[in-house]
């Protein structure tokens, strides 16, 4: 088909992810060093002689790394392999110790999986191509310019080792806003199952691979023929770090592609370079066409049996599963309830304080009070995971009407996070504690007394009187008293 | 004139006590000693100090043995007569005009010359067979995962085992003893030979043993060798073993299976040697390609290069299931063969090489010459399987050795058999 015929037809976008997932493994994949960078550290120091490549170190497979990849493939409801093993992918670059990659080829750990996502209401299921085990190249920093200018280049090798998931989807994405809910999905059911840390830097990289095809091409079901496919030119997108960064790039390649379409000249079937700080995508010109990466089988690690595993290693519920329950269990809202869930430690946290109250109050003191206190302080449920005690205490205090909703939420609680000091000691220290009725009494009695003219125009029916001597009361409590109690006790005394 | 077996002399101390104390060993230059070069025969790694032991060296040194230096050898293995060393050829002490085999040229020679007691060697297509053969000692192939390779500089990962060398089967058996075993650093290993006692197998008991001669491996042998080796055959039957001639069609494949599959893997191996890390530097000149392009083109030798070539082609695209993938299939069958000759035999006989010992410089002009003298021994690392060296007799006073293959982790069986070709 012609630039000129495409030209006059409607276009549907047709996007494949494959998104790199780090592993949160103790140590990396084939040998014993730490995956975690430690803080400052020097370059080329987390090394070993197995994930620096020297001559004669052998590697030998971190069994974490395959459990992680078996949940993975549980969660995405994949076929986990009877027999994996692993090949060796050979080209010269100089972050790859070896000049070759450790991954998998013709037999990856998971296979034919689904991820579902909500996109504006509308719920697709996504294909899982594959999902299999490799290892991390190290890092590269260009001196003096990008990588085609830079006067020199350095190279560390402490990523070198870290275990990754590479996760290959179908092209199933219709739309730029599609691969963004996906990878949020993605990394949440990552997060839940414990082996990602989203806040570890490069934890998450992603490539893209998009193509316009003619929109009569594209089934109701949203299927579109292998012909149609073949046909279109794609781009492959890379470099891209975020949900985020991935709707902005694949929007902008959308622009791009259908601009050059629009004026008639076919898309390039190149790689394109995602630069986030420009927001725009850049041609990797002097790259090879095809590579040939001389595929083979890596003889030093031996075929692996771990279909068994499925049944061995068990998730725990995952985040749709556990918002549905939340909803249907708790009688809490759907916007609550996603609150809830959105990490697994959040969860926990709410099912523990459910555990001893009312669901209703558990789920507004967690939804609404504690993740909006922490949101506002940059903080995470994590940072105060230990302090599920002091907190269960605190909504203890407003259920027995001990401290106000009011002192509770705005004293209590935000000096709790600032200060770091329990419940308890802060309503004593601020006096906080519920005046009982007998105090009270006595409050309204002084209010009373210490304002005549308030007592007559009361009597006199003015409205206003009342509130006037609420409020007196009300500040010698300190906020203590119960604005509800002290109006009817100021009643009763007024009307005696 | 120094036969030049050593390409660094250096002495290494090991533990007071131990079943090898009082032994100096030499090591192929291609086992990895913490502080000490270890240059694969390689210009590429002339000054590359490892900063670890590999696991057979630690095996030794706390086996109480001195390791008296670093063993010459072909270049990363590639070859058969130790003259690919970019540190000059060794010479054979047998006759100082001819090879001592190869590649673990170094080793077989420091032993036959007494410059040392053992060495350790590796076998790829019959680097430790052939040497042993052609210096007329005892050189031992051990089953894949016998012996760990960790800190073994890969030539050929699947194929390759480190083995001893030793003027008797006793000998090398005692020193298989110290090295074999399981090991967490190399995941191919296997759990044989934890406990293991091959010396006390070296009893010369091969009452009713049953020996198979694949006429495949004898037919266009050189006529000496082959007087020698059924002058040996004789001998073990005399001593109440009986042999049968087997066929094993599949060996007429196995050379060229055997280049492609080492070739492949060898393009793989030493890509690591780019002169970024450790090794000969390619300079700072031009982007990186050109950098790794001048080590490369520096540090390895021609054999080496036209092995990675050969290899690099045999698994591109396109040629890929005409070459490799055929290989592997061939690889199969020899396996199967011998599996199926395993069923009537206890072990297969042949001579180790078809031919005596070469002059030195004779096959250099002629690799292809050189690659079919391996016929005899690259089935047996194709198949994983154990064999044995022998001495057995000689021809116009060059030494023959005589081959025992024996099925998977059935070293204590060719041990048994090849101490009876000593009596
Ligand atoms: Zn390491």
């Amino acid at each position: 088909m012609t630039a000129q015929a495409l030209e006059q037809r409607e276009l549907a976008v047709v996007i494949g992810l494959e998104v790199h997932v780090q592993l949160e493994t103790a140590t990396k994949i084939f040998c014993s060093c730490s995956t975690e960078p430690a803080e400052d550290e020097e370059p080329n120091t987390r090394v070993c002689p197995v994930c620096l490549g020297l001559p004669g170190a052998l590697p030998v497979l971190n069994e974490a790394a395959v459990e992680s990849a078996v949940k993975i493939g549980k969660a995405l409801n994949a076929d986990i392999a009877e027999d994996t093993r692993f090949h060796r992918k050979n080209y010269y670059y100089p972050d790859l110790p070896k000049n070759f990659q450790i991954t998998q080829y013709d037999a990856p750990i998971c296979a034919d999986g689904t991820l579902e996502v909500s996109v504006e209401g509308t719920r697709r299921d996504i294909g899982i191509t594959r999902a299999h085990l490799e290892e991390d190249p190290g890092s590269l920093q260009h001196k003096g310019g990008s990588i085609d200018t830079a006067d020199y280049t350095l190279v560390n090798y402490n990523r070198a080792g870290t275990p990754l998931v590479e996760i290959v989807t179908e092209p199933d994405f219709r739309s730029p806003q599609e691969t963004r809910a996906f990878l949020a999905k993605l990394e949440e059911v990552l997060e839940y199952l414990g082996v990602f840390d989203a806040t570890r830097d490069g934890s998450l990289r992603i490539d893209a691979n998009i193509s316009l095809v003619p929109a009569d091409e594209v089934d109701d079901d949203g299927s579109i023929s292998d012909e149609a496919l073949e046909a279109a030119n794609r781009t492959e997108v890379k470099n891209i770090s975020s949900h985020k960064g991935a709707e902005k790039a694949l929007a902008y390649e959308v622009t791009r592609q259908k601009n050059a379409i629009k004026r008639g000249r076919a898309v390039e079937q190149e790689t394109r370079h995602w630069d986030e700080s420009r927001g725009i995508t850049v041609s990797m010109r002097s790259k090879e066409e095809e590579k040939d990466y001389r595929y083979f089988r890596e003889a030093d690690l031996p075929p692996l049996q771990v279909a068994h595993w499925k049944e061995e290693i068990p998730i725990p519920e995952l985040p749709d599963a556990r918002r549905e329950r939340f909803h249907t269990e708790y009688g809490i809202d759907e916007e609550s309830a996603s609150k809830l869930t959105s990490t697994k430690e959040v969860a926990d946290f709410f099912e523990d304080v459910a555990a001893e109250f009312d669901a209703d109050l558990a789920a507004t003191w967690v939804a609404d009070n504690l993740l909006g206190e922490l949101n506002y302080r940059d903080m995470h449920i994590t940072d105060v995971s230990d302090r599920l005690d002091e907190f269960t205490r605190l909504v203890e205090l407003v259920d027995a009407d001990e401290v106000t909703t009011k002192n509770a939420e705005e004293i209590v609680l935000r000096e709790m996070l600032d200060e770091g000091k329990d419940p308890d000691t802060i309503v004593d220290e601020e006096g906080l504690g519920k005046a009982d009725d007998d105090e009270i009494g006595g409050f309204v009695q002084e209010a009373i007394d210490e304002n005549p003219d308030a007592v007559e125009d009361y009597h006199n029916g003015e409205g206003g009187a009342l509130n006037f001597l609420v409020g007196q009361v009300m500040q010698k409590s300190k906020g203590s008293a119960d604005p509800g109690t002290v109006n009817q006790l100021l009643r009763e005394r007024l009307d005696e | 004139m120094s036969l030049n077996a050593f390409i660094t002399k250096e002495t290494l101390d090991g533990s007071d006590d131990g079943p090898l104390s009082g032994k100096t060993v030499a090591v192929k230059d291609n086992i990895s000693t913490e502080g000490l070069r270890t240059t694969c025969g390689s210009a590429m790694l002339e000054d590359y100090v490892p900063p670890y032991d590999a696991t057979v060296v630690e095996l030794l040194k706390d086996a109480g043995a001195t390791i008296v230096g670093k063993a010459n050898m072909d270049e990363f293995g590639m070859g058969t007569t130790t003259e690919t060393s970019a540190f000059g050829p060794t010479k054979n002490p047998v006759d100082e005009s001819r090879v001592p085999g190869g590649s673990s040229g170094g080793s077989a020679a420091a032993v036959a010359a007494g410059e040392a007691d053992l060495a350790l060697g590796t076998d790829t297509g019959g680097s430790i067979r052939c040497p042993a053969a052609f210096c007329g000692v005892v050189g031992i192939k051990p089953t894949y995962g016998l012996v760990s390779r960790y800190g073994l500089v890969a030539y050929a990962n699947s194929l390759e085992q480190i083995g001893p060398i030793a003027p008797t089967v006793e000998d090398a058996a005692a020193l298989l003893d110290v090295i074999a075993g399981p090991d967490d650093r190399d995941g191919t290993t296997r759990d044989a030979g934890a406990d293991s006692n091959y010396a006390a197998a070296a009893d010369g008991d091969v009452e009713g043993l049953t020996i198979g001669v694949p006429t495949e491996f004898v037919e266009g042998a050189d006529e000496g060798v082959e007087e020698a080796f059924w002058a040996a055959l004789d001998e073990l039957e005399a001593q109440g073993a009986e042999y049968r001639e087997v066929s094993m069609p599949s060996v007429e494949k196995a050379v060229a299976a055997y280049y492609v599959i080492a070739m492949s893997e060898a393009s793989s191996n030493l890509a690591r040697f780019d002169g970024v890390r450790y090794g000969k530097s390619g300079g700072y000149d031009g982007n990186w390609n050109e950098a790794f392009a001048r080590a490369r083109e520096e540090g390895f030798g021609s054999e080496v290069k036209r092995r990675i070539l050969l290899g690099t082609y045999a698994l591109s695209a396109g040629y890929h299931d005409k070459y490799y993938a055929k290989a592997q299939d061939a690889r199969a069958w020899v396996k199967q063969d011998f599996d199926e000759a395993f069923e009537d035999v206890d072990v297969v006989a042949s001579p180790t090489m078809p031919v005596p010992p070469f002059e030195l410089g004779e096959s250099l002009d002629d690799p292809l010459q050189m690659y079919l003298a391996d016929a005899n021994t690259v089935p047996v690392n194709l198949a994983n399987l154990p064999a044995i060296s022998v001495p057995a007799g000689e021809t116009d006073g060059l030494p023959v050795g005589l081959q025992l293959i024996g099925p998977k982790f059935g070293e204590e069986t060719i041990v048994r058999a090849a101490s009876a070709v000593e009596n």
